[in-house]
């Protein structure tokens, strides 16, 4: 017991002697950086066969947005990876290696502890900044952040920085930004793109075609076009509002729910009505379409009774965040048909395991994240050029600066 | 003698066949899609066999004979037993019968053919203009369930939709094995061939999606509503085609459409273009397609149509690469049953008090055909 505790004790020093302590405050972001170069570290998802020949695929963790040549030439350190998640990783890896401890002699508990490191773990000790995206999202969680004691800066390369515990980077005086780029019009034509696959009833005709089968009917009995329904997105902030501009031409009664109106001239222009209360707009909707950030307050909002309060035969529309939605409810409420049809790229946790049940309940539209992956590789590089000269991002990239977080997440 | 008799017989069933004069019992046949089990799901499944178009108490109080059939094909089938008959012939291009010259000839009685639905390309129309009879279907009926589905299956093909879904479904989940040929409708240049009721439905639904939009027609748009929809007239249709990322079919099936875009035509597509064709199956050359979208020159096809249809089982539509292809449905959405269905009804009513029909609806009328077929 004695010699376990010993190696206990080894081990825990070995992940560095403030390990478990809170982290310093006043990690102050806009001050010119004095001499040196910084150590940027990115997540990404990776290329894989298809990064090969295809040089406008900077997204992928091989071309690593694109700017390694410009940021070696600064003389920084770029560390990209795809590698995130070890088998114990997050906040919890502390915890149940102290518990293994215990239980396991002193070789394996070397062993364990070799398995435990993602290749992001290696690097957060001494990252200035740390990108992530969405579409392969770092988990950055509270003990990560006390671990990485260098990081000023956390990049979310994409739209939904929710993948980042704000209120421990707020605390530890770390700034967050997002960089979107065209992300909004690329979610936003997805969007519709779901909705228009659910309505029409598109898959199944199209597994028919593959399947050397003709059955017009087995189509036809239930697909409806989109001309006059009611449509409501759930959140009109800039995704929903360029969604419903999309939308217009269709014909449809388009209604919106979010915790600010929409100015006058622009909802005339939309021709979208408000609707204050969300529980009394979601009965009138033939479509309902979520856009709103994940944070406390919509985390789990649509549960079972919520789904229950929509119209039977609903298109549910979910490219924010899985994590929006309770994932039991919605099975269920695809088995039985109460929802007719549910699409979207966002899960919970992504990636989405092999078993995750909207991969299988039926008519589901669903894909891995891809709807906004077009990353924006000069967006970053604009980004890290105002960090390095101790320069302000666009205010509305902001997500945690000076320890406050942005109104969405509040 | 027999001859000159045989011509005399023929020339007063021709001059009979006016089709607004009115008269007593009919016998109206009906060809539609067999629904089978998926008859009783929707009350307001009216479009196929089953629902027969919702008209059958309506006729039959009133004295008519109302056959409804799917069967369509071969000398023995269904719709063969009721041809020699038969006064209106109602068919629908999601299951069209091919209403033959030769059919048209033994058809001593009939006066109207109607299609439930728009494009009656399935009809010889010049043997039907011949023979004296109507052709009319309803216009306007399923021109925008056509428009939304072409528009989606633009983003489904730009966007490389189907294999995220494909990975979900089977498990898997590779962002990249997606991500590396998606592309965003926004900025990309879009020619439609073809800007009649339907491309330009199709063009309006574009235009928030900040697109270059072309079209080609025969006939410019007013000036007016091309301003208003911001798409650009291309009077050559092989010139346009090199600047096109997209490429929307919307031209009926005519002598002149068919088969018009042949490997030759493609080939002035840009590498990598996407197709979308909801028009008519014919208008493109088959295999043309099938080697273009094997080879990359076609980054995607997507379509409703065939030739024929239903598309047999090696139809090589199904198995080419980088398809988005459905049977043909896209205009018999519930909502585009329920008005092509009214919409024939009301022609059977003013056919049975002799009045005319909507002008827009006519496609033969008193030995003419109507203008996009000439």
């Amino acid at each position: 017991m004695a010699a376990i505790m010993r190696a206990a004790r080894q081990v825990v020093s070995a992940l560095g002697p403030h390990a478990l302590r809170d982290a310093p405050a006043g990690r102050s972001l806009h001050t010119a950086s004095t001499g040196g170069g910084k150590k940027i570290v990115g997540v990404f998802y990776k290329g894989g066969e298809y990064a090969d020949g295809n040089p406008d695929f900077v997204g992928c963790a091989e071309h690593a947005l694109g700017i390694r040549g410009w940021l070696e030439s600064q003389g920084h350190q770029y560390v990209v990876t795809d590698d995130k998640d070890g088998p114990n990783c997050g906040e919890h890896s502390i915890t149940n290696l102290t518990f293994s401890l215990y239980m396991a002699s002193a070789t394996s508990v070397t062993l364990h502890y070799t398995r435990v490191a993602a290749e992001l773990e290696k690097h957060l000790a001494d990252a200035h900044v740390l990108i992530t995206t969405p579409f392969h999202p770092a988990y950055v969680t509270a003990s990560r952040i006390a671990r990485a004691r260098n990081l000023e800066l956390l990049l979310t390369a994409g739209i939904g920085s929710d993948h980042v515990d704000l209120a421990a980077a707020a605390a530890a005086g770390l700034t967050v930004a997002e960089v979107t780029g065209s992300n909004t019009v690329s979610v936003a034509e997805d969007q519709l793109m779901r909705v228009l696959v659910l309505v029409r009833n598109f898959l199944p005709g199209h597994r028919q075609a593959v399947a050397g089968e003709w059955d017009v009917a087995g189509v036809a009995h239930r697909a409806r076009d989109l001309e006059g329904k009611t449509v409501a997105t759930v959140g009109a902030g800039r995704i929903g509002r360029l969604l419903l501009r999309r939308l217009k031409p269709f014909g449809c009664r388009l209604l919106y729910h979010d915790r600010l109106r929409i100015q006058p001239e622009m909802e005339e222009e939309l021709g979208a009505e408000f609707e204050a209360d969300l529980d009394a707009m979601l009965p009138k909707c033939d479509v309902v379409v979520m856009n709103m950030p994940l944070t406390d307050k919509t985390r789990g909002m649509f549960d079972k009774d919520r789904i229950a309060r929509m119209k039977k035969g609903v298109i549910i529309v979910n490219n924010a965040r899985g994590a929006i939605m309770d994932t039991q409810a919605v099975a269920d409420a695809c088995a039985t048909g109460h929802i007719a049809g549910y699409g979207g790229d966002v899960w919970h946790p992504q990636p989405a395991p092999k078993d995750h049940p909207w991969r299988y309940m039926p008519n589901n539209a669903m894909t891995p994240h891809i709807s906004g992956t077009t990353i924006d590789g000069q967006g970053v590089k604009d980004t890290l050029e105002r960090y390095f000269k101790g320069q302000d991002f666009p205010a509305q990239n902001y997500i945690v600066k000076e320890g406050k977080l942005a109104g969405q997440y509040q | 003698m027999w001859r000159a008799a045989a011509r005399h017989l023929v020339d007063r069933a021709i001059s009979s066949r006016a089709a607004h004069t009115s008269a007593g019992s009919k016998k109206i046949v009906g060809v539609f899609y067999k629904a089978g089990e998926y008859a009783d799901k929707n009350p307001n499944f009216v479009g196929c066999v089953e629902g027969a178009l919702g008209i059958r108490s309506w006729l039959e109080s009133q004295g008519h004979h109302y056959i409804v059939t799917d069967d369509k094909e071969g000398p023995n089938c269904e719709l063969e037993k009721h041809i020699e008959d038969m006064h209106v012939l109602i068919t629908t291009p999601f299951h069209p019968a091919y209403v033959t010259a030769e059919r048209i000839k033994r058809a001593k009685n009939l006066e109207l053919l109607l299609t439930a639905g728009i494009g009656s390309d399935h009809i010889d129309l010049p043997a039907a203009a011949a023979a004296g009879l109507t052709v009319a279907e309803v216009t306007g009926s399923n021109t925008v369930s056509v428009a939304e589905d072409e528009l989606l299956r633009i983003l489904i093909l730009l966007r490389n939709f189907l294999p995220g879904y494909q990975q979900v479904v089977q498990g898997e989940w590779n962002v990249a094995g997606i991500a590396h040929r998606a592309y965003d409708l926004e900025g990309k240049t879009v020619g439609t061939v073809g800007a009649g009721r339907i491309g330009r439905l199709l063009l309006q639904r574009l235009k928030p999606f900040n697109c270059n939009l072309l079209y080609h027609d025969r006939l410019q748009i007013d000036p007016q509503l091309e301003k208003e929809i911001g798409a650009k007239f291309e009077e050559d249709l092989d010139a346009m085609l090199p600047k096109c990322d997209v490429i929307v079919i919307n031209t009926p099936l005519t002598e002149k459409t068919k088969g018009m875009f042949n490997k030759e035509r493609i080939a002035k597509m840009k590498k990598g273009v996407i197709v979308v064709n909801n028009a008519r199956g014919a208008i493109m050359d088959t295999q043309a397609v099938a080697e273009a979208c094997s080879s990359g020159h076609i980054a995607g096809y997507g379509g409703d149509v065939w030739f024929p249809q239903p598309a047999p089982k090696d139809h090589p539509w199904r198995y080419m690469p980088n398809h988005a292809m459905t049977p043909h449905i896209s205009g018999t959405t519930i909502d585009a049953q329920l008005r092509y269905a009214e919409g024939v009804k009301d022609m059977l009513d003013r056919y049975f008090k002799g009045e005319d029909f909507p002008v827009q609806n006519y496609i033969v009328k008193e030995g003419q055909l109507a203008s996009q077929y000439q």
